[in-house]
């Protein structure tokens, strides 16, 4: 995490400094004097300003050669840092709503549908041909596509989140929540040094996200046919209190340390890996190839599993990913955007940063997924689940961020959070949905 | 003398006062400015916080039911009282912090000692930080991982680890720890402009009646720099109200809501719930809070004066 942080201001004083070149700056990639502009919003992760050397040199390249393939075109660059991007998304469709979206951005795969009913988005199908549509995984095609039948986002990489352990420590993947407190409990008895079990639960939106897939595996529903928030009410209200108890169970028989509520990105995980002090995480798919460049030799001490269920066999995992979309009124802007999709992102993109494509064949055919780890991913993908993309879900996401960290620090029971978040996120639907 | 007398005759026909065409001229592009950058704005953020308005949707009514439901909220006195002890706490700090250094560097300047400009450039260089900038830098600071910077020192002398982030007491106390020395650089910027305005003779003075170096700042400098005191604490407290930034990047407003301030209340209301009215009631709050604590400290500048 530090050194993720350290080149994040080293990037930052290299901008201060104007270090760039005259093709690439920190917000220009192309000539300035260039007759056609695109404003383009990316994620820092996939841009040149990457935390990871490797990726943003990669990424640097790739938007070279686009930009000496298109020398008409200037991009300019609107970067945003890695643990903005739930709030982010909410400026971004404001943004749009007014008119003031850039030409192309990065769109939260979950969120497509919500950008979608608010009628921001450019249809994309004439850029698109009907069998690239078809290879794609079947919940992907669904959320791009729009209630009318228009395509209206490239979801261009997907993940999903699985235990990560030391096979050192904790030989077989634990496959219900006893044995994972208890091979965590082993762990710490074979090396003092490692915390258990890690899990995001800080204020940000992994620690909803990551978690979801307990209480899905139980049949758990967030929302009803309408999209009203019933996650707090009858048996979901069960098996949400069943994922509470779980994490506090973790805390309080010390497999994991409370200072996971201060996590609020996914380095925490790859630097207790480093540092040697973590047994078991529950991470993101993403962070396989990142642990391979960062843990060398001892990478090979690593697996991943499915996460475990309250019982053997029960199992869930969160999908997630993102999109290019296209705001422009410009058709020449929209097809400039699905270029940089086609020659930047998909595929070159997943091989560069190791995200999962959704495209079936490049699953296939990319040289960068075919070590047996990515079969593996492909088959988990199918007990996936993507989050609701409606309106109400950063709220309800928000107010479980609230109840985990309440409950694992003691300041609530596991009721009394669930309540509270419950009753919250009622008032704000009854809001939003005119009630 | 006569030269006196024919001052106060070129001066005269400048104290008339101007006609009230002059006056228009003179007022209107301030007024329009304050009007539509400052008054507007403010006017109507207190309309929208009487309506259901969210980000989402174009049309709204006017109800009361938003400052009722945010008044009723259970997580409200956690948030003001998080607030209260955040603003007041950083602000204090801030102030006796400030003082300190601008003290320490009057001596030095007047000693002629080497490095003050240094000093003065460092503790400046806080201050010209963005916020997000400065909460990463206290989360390396104070993470309770191995590798957090004040627990690996502990650790070194086997201390710890102590949970400054996760505990819900400890993570207030560190963000008004990062706060203050945010902020310090200012009110040392200002302090030490106003200590350069103290009458030497006072402080000679009080030397020669006896006065230690304590007595002396408490009843001789300190009532001197008083007006720059009062405006200084009004500016800081202004700006910690605001303070969410630096918040979000440390803690995020977390543990739970252990460290979820007014400004960042606002900031989450409206940008990831899409409640723009709530929102609009929490910035209301603010704003009210700002104009109570200002009054305050104008009517205390009042009195001085008088």
């Amino acid at each position: 995490m530090q050194g993720t942080r350290i080149a994040v201001l080293a990037l930052a004083v290299a901008a201060l400094a104007g270090c760039g070149d005259d093709e690439m700056t920190i917000d220009r990639i192309g000539h300035p004097d260039a007759p056609k502009t695109l404003r383009l919003q990316i994620n820092a992760s996939y841009s040149p300003q990457a935390p990871t050397p490797s990726i943003a040199e990669g990424f640097r390249e790739l938007f070279l050669k686009w930009s000496r393939a298109h020398p008409e075109w200037r991009i300019d660059l609107n970067i945003i840092g890695s643990n903005e991007g739930t709030t982010e998304q909410a400026r971004l469709l404001e943004k749009a709503r007014i008119g003031e979206a850039p030409d192309c951005a990065n769109v939260d795969s979950f969120t497509i549908p919500l950008f979608i009913e608010q009628g921001v988005l450019k249809p994309l199908d004439e850029h698109f041909t009907q069998a690239q549509l078809e290879d794609l995984f079947p919940h992907v095609r669904d959320v791009m596509t729009g209630p009318d039948g228009h395509v209206y986002a490239w979801w261009w990489s997907t993940d999903l989140r699985v235990i990560y352990r030391r096979t050192d420590l904790v030989p077989e993947a634990p496959r219900t929540w006893d044995e994972l407190i208890e091979a965590a409990k082993q762990a710490q008895e074979r090396d003092p040094k490692v915390e258990g079990y890690l899990f995001n639960a800080g204020r940000w939106e992994a620690t909803t996200f990551d978690n979801l897939a307990y209480f899905w595996m139980q049949g758990g529903q967030l929302l009803g046919a309408e999209g009203e928030p019933v996650f707090a009410k009858g048996r979901n209200r069960k098996a949400m209190l069943n994922v509470f108890r779980l994490l506090k169970r973790t805390v309080d028989e010390r497999v994991t340390p409370s200072r996971v509520t201060t996590f609020n990105t996914y380095d925490e995980f790859l630097t207790a890996a480093q540092g040697g002090t973590a047994a078991m995480f529950l991470g993101g798919s993403f962070q396989w190839p990142q642990l391979k460049e960062k843990l060398g030799k001892a990478f090979e001490q690593w697996d991943v599993s499915e996460i475990p269920g309250p019982r053997a066999g029960q199992t869930a995992t969160g999908t997630g990913g993102w999109s290019v979309a296209a705001f422009s009124d410009d058709p020449e802007k929209v097809a400039a955007c699905m270029d940089i999709v086609r020659t930047i992102y998909a595929g070159a993109g997943n091989e560069l940063t190791g995200e999962l494509p959704t495209s079936q064949r490049a699953f296939e055919t990319l040289e960068a997924f075919q070590e047996p780890i990515f079969e593996r991913f492909r088959r988990y993908l199918e007990h996936a689940r993507p989050r609701p993309g409606l309106s109400i879900y950063p709220s309800l996401s928000n107010e479980l961020q609230v109840a985990i960290g309440g409950v694992l620090t003691g300041s609530a029971t596991p009721e009394e959070a669930l309540d509270t978040a419950g009753k919250r996120v009622e008032q704000t639907y009854e809001l939003l949905s005119g009630a | 003398m006569a030269v006196a007398a024919s001052r106060v005759a070129t001066r005269r026909p400048a104290r008339t006062r101007p006609r009230l065409p002059e006056q228009v001229a003179w007022l209107t592009p301030l007024l329009v400015i304050a009007t539509l950058f400052f008054l507007w704005p403010v006017v109507n953020v207190i309309r929208l916080a009487f309506t259901d308005t969210t980000l989402l949707r174009d049309g709204y009514s006017y109800t009361l039911q938003t400052f009722s439901q945010t008044l009723t909220d259970p997580s409200l006195p956690q948030v003001l009282g998080v607030t209260a002890i955040f603003v007041g706490a950083s602000v204090a700090g801030q102030l006796l912090f400030g003082l300190a250094i601008a003290l320490i560097l009057q001596r030095a300047v007047a000693r002629r000692l080497h490095g003050a400009v240094l000093v003065r450039s460092v503790v400046l260089s806080a201050w010209v930080m963005p916020g997000i900038l400065i909460g990463v830098i206290w989360q390396i600071v104070l993470n309770e991982g191995p590798f957090g910077l004040v627990n690996s020192a502990l650790a070194a002398v086997g201390l710890g680890p102590v949970a400054f982030l996760s505990d819900t007491d400890l993570a207030v106390a560190s963000a008004v720890t990062a706060n203050i020395w945010r902020g310090t650089a200012f009110t040392m910027l200002l302090l030490y402009a106003a200590l350069q305005t103290v009458n030497d003779e006072l402080l000679d003075a009080a030397k020669v009646d006896g006065a230690g170096r304590m007595r002396t700042l408490w009843h001789v400098t300190l009532p001197q720099i008083r007006p720059v005191l009062l405006v200084n604490a009004i500016l800081i407290t202004i700006a910690t109200l605001n303070t969410f930034d630096m918040i979000l990047a440390l803690t995020g407003g977390g543990p739970a809501q252990a460290t979820e301030v007014l400004a960042l209340r606002t900031y989450n209301s409206v940008f990831v719930n899409f409640n723009l009215a709530s929102g609009c009631v929490f910035a209301v709050f603010l704003l009210g809070a700002s104009l109570l604590l200002t009054v305050i400290y104008r009517r205390i500048l009042r009195e001085d004066d008088e």
